[in-house]
């Protein structure tokens, strides 16, 4: 069980998300978690440059930069990764977005599925 | 027959009291902590010799508190004249040894005084701010100083370069007069700027927020792009001063420092050929197409870190000075949204006002899309992009590189944004959308009826990408010059800009336009 406090407009619900299995495995649908931690981008209009800049940050979660769709997954998990490198391939306005990890580690959990469409500062995969 | 030799010693005396700052004891700890002196920044900021010293013996102008015996060397800053690479440029420097570098009015006049100087002679001027803020005991006299600092900003706004170089504090109203310059400069050693700092936030709204969060370097060089360069200490920052002069005019009335290769070459350079990726989808790093097109691949990048899908700065084209325009599709897929747009904006208006040449970099697929886009005003801002275009009156130069697509289009400087030349490379796109969306609405029916839609789409999209998304269509209706070949671009540019530098364009007199803001 995962505790989550999600904001729409302004006001605050906290919400218990069951995770059902660990490895993100296509048993979870992850469409599901991309709009949910998309909300507060778009609640927020000029969040969209910190979110990304988060993203890139140490957290380890790689986050797509822009809206568009998952054109492919050039990692696996547990597959041990530089930071910097290319870790997916996010199709968007007619052109292809390298998306690189935010620190270095192990892949522990992809989040998306190529052909996914994916919002602003969704989260893409994890790296532990 | 001499001067008595007294009054040469007082002169002396006096001086040695005003170098002294705030004390000596003072000047030692900064230095300890490896911080330099107001006048250590000018030194190494002007050749040596050259600075001209304004008000070296002003004092304050406080009664109450107990402060009329108080001495205040300079008021706590140092103003005048150096040199600069052999040309003039007016600094002041704020001292925070005498008072925490506080602003009162004798300290606001010396400001404002060599703010007028500047104007007048028509050189740019630079101000290292290291300020507490007003000097409360002077009162609303301090708070007037300030207005009469943004005043002059805003007079100066067009006629000098004002650079700023935030090198301590900078808060609350003190950082709207940076904000009302040209560049800004910020250290990540020792510097924040801020209107409400953490514990007013805290007072005000309840949340919690730390100083490098809202007040930083590295905030104001990413987030709000309220700053233009961000270096490591005051060295590098008056480093960005001399770089910047170099490239800039000393005033709105005189060309800035073109240095034209005597001999203008038209060489092909087969490196840019092999930038250029096959895929159309595959991202192509306008950065190593600006290296290739610039002299010695020296660029100038403004705003480096902020709103990275559009890329501006400055360089020289076989001598000639030019800002650069170019979007970026390594990042957001090159699109423009607002911040990009505001960046992209406030470099043309400043290129346009120092007679500097724009060369725009085409590679833009559209406007971002998005809830947060639309919501947080794309059309106004993004107007901002077509209104600085087509306000410019400096020689324009565009290269449409690759994908040139709609509104976008225009907002990237085409011939009716008023651009000069505009050439495209072979693997140009220039149509109002994307094929596929395109044709969806073009043969909707037909796609419909087909026993097969998808592929019906993917026909009649190929169709109309060879019909319009190339650049021939646009350059047999004369919306472009010339259709070259990417190796030719440097000469190409080169000689177009020579071609162009003597332009002289009149608009209709008023008093300004209506940018929307």
């Amino acid at each position: 069980m995962k505790k989550l406090r999600i904001t729409v407009e302004g006001k605050a619900y906290e919400v218990l998300v069951e995770i059902l299995d660990e490895a993100g495995s296509p048993t979870v649908p992850p469409r599901a978690v991309a709009p949910v931690l998309a909300a507060p981008a778009a609640a927020a209009p000029r969040a969209a440059t910190p979110a990304v800049t988060r993203g890139a940050g140490g957290s380890g979660e790689v986050v797509s930069p822009l809206a568009g769709k998952v054109v492919s997954l050039d990692v696996r998990i547990g597959q041990t990764v530089a930071e910097g490198a290319q870790v997916a391939t996010v199709e968007a306005m007619k052109m292809n977005t390298y998306i690189y990890a935010s620190k270095a580690g192990t892949v522990s959990e992809i989040l998306v599925n190529p052909g996914d469409g994916v919002e602003e500062g969704a989260v893409l995969l994890r790296i532990g | 027959m001499a001067i008595a030799p007294e009054l040469l010693q007082q002169l002396e005396e006096k001086r040695q009291i005003a170098y002294a700052a705030g004390g000596l004891d003072k000047l030692a700890e900064r230095k300890k902590k490896g911080i330099m002196s107001a006048r250590e920044r000018l030194a190494v900021l002007f050749q040596p010799g050259t600075f001209m010293e304004f008000g070296l013996h002003a004092q304050h102008d406080a009664h109450h508190f107990n402060m009329a015996d108080k001495a205040m060397p300079c008021d706590g800053v140092i103003t005048g004249v150096g040199y600069v690479d052999g040309r003039p440029m007016a600094a002041y420097s704020q001292d925070f040894t005498v008072g925490g570098g506080s602003v009162g009015r004798i300290h606001a006049k010396k400001i404002c005084d060599l703010m007028e100087y500047a104007q007048h002679a028509g050189i740019p001027i630079v101000g290292i701010n290291d300020s507490g803020g007003a000097r409360i005991q002077e009162g609303d006299v301090a708070l007037s100083g300030y207005g009469q600092v943004f005043f002059r900003n805003v007079l100066l706004s067009g006629v000098v370069p004002q650079i700023s170089v935030i090198a301590g504090p900078c808060a609350g109203g003190a950082a709207y007069s940076p904000a009302l310059t040209d560049f800004i400069i910020m250290t990540k050693q020792n510097a924040q700027m801020f209107i409400c700092g953490p514990d007013v936030i805290k007072a005000a709204t309840g949340t919690t927020v730390t100083m490098d969060e809202i007040g930083s370097a590295t905030a104001h060089a990413t987030i709000s792009g309220n700053i233009h360069f961000m270096t490591e200490d005051e060295a590098g920052a008056i480093a960005v001063v001399k770089r910047l002069h170099s490239f800039l005019p000393s005033n709105n009335v005189m060309d800035p420092p073109h240095r034209p290769s005597p001999t203008l070459t038209m060489e092909r350079d087969p490196g840019m050929n092999e930038l250029v990726p096959a895929d159309p989808k595959a991202p192509m790093d306008v950065l190593k197409v600006i290296a290739r097109l610039v002299d010695d691949g020296d660029f100038l990048e403004v705003q480096r870190d902020w709103a990275k899908n559009l890329v501006v700065g400055f360089a020289r084209i076989q001598g000639l000075v030019v800002g650069i325009v170019g979007n970026q599709p390594m990042v957001k897929a090159g699109t423009l949204d607002i911040d990009s747009s505001d960046k992209g904006a406030r470099f043309i208006r400043f290129c346009n006002v120092f007679n500097i040449p724009v060369v725009t970099l085409v590679d833009i697929p559209g406007f971002m899309p998005g809830l947060a886009q639309e919501r947080g005003g794309i059309i106004r801002h993004g107007a901002k992009m077509l209104f600085a275009y087509a306000s410019a009156t400096v020689p324009k130069i565009t290269i449409i590189m690759r994908k040139s697509y709609g509104g976008a289009y225009l907002a990237m400087c085409s011939k009716d944004m008023g651009a000069d030349l505009v050439y495209a490379w072979p693997c140009a796109e220039i149509a109002v959308m994307g094929a596929e969306g395109a044709v969806r609405i073009l043969y909707k029916r037909e796609i419909a009826a087909a026993a097969d839609s998808a592929a019906k789409a993917a026909e009649l999209a190929a169709d109309y990408r060879e019909k319009f998304a190339s650049p021939y269509e646009a350059a047999r209706k004369g919306v472009i010059t010339d259709v070259i070949e990417p190796a030719q671009t440097r000469g190409i540019v080169a000689m177009a800009l020579r071609n162009t530098l003597s332009k002289r364009e009149t608009r209709p007199p008023k008093k300004h336009g209506n940018i929307p803001l």
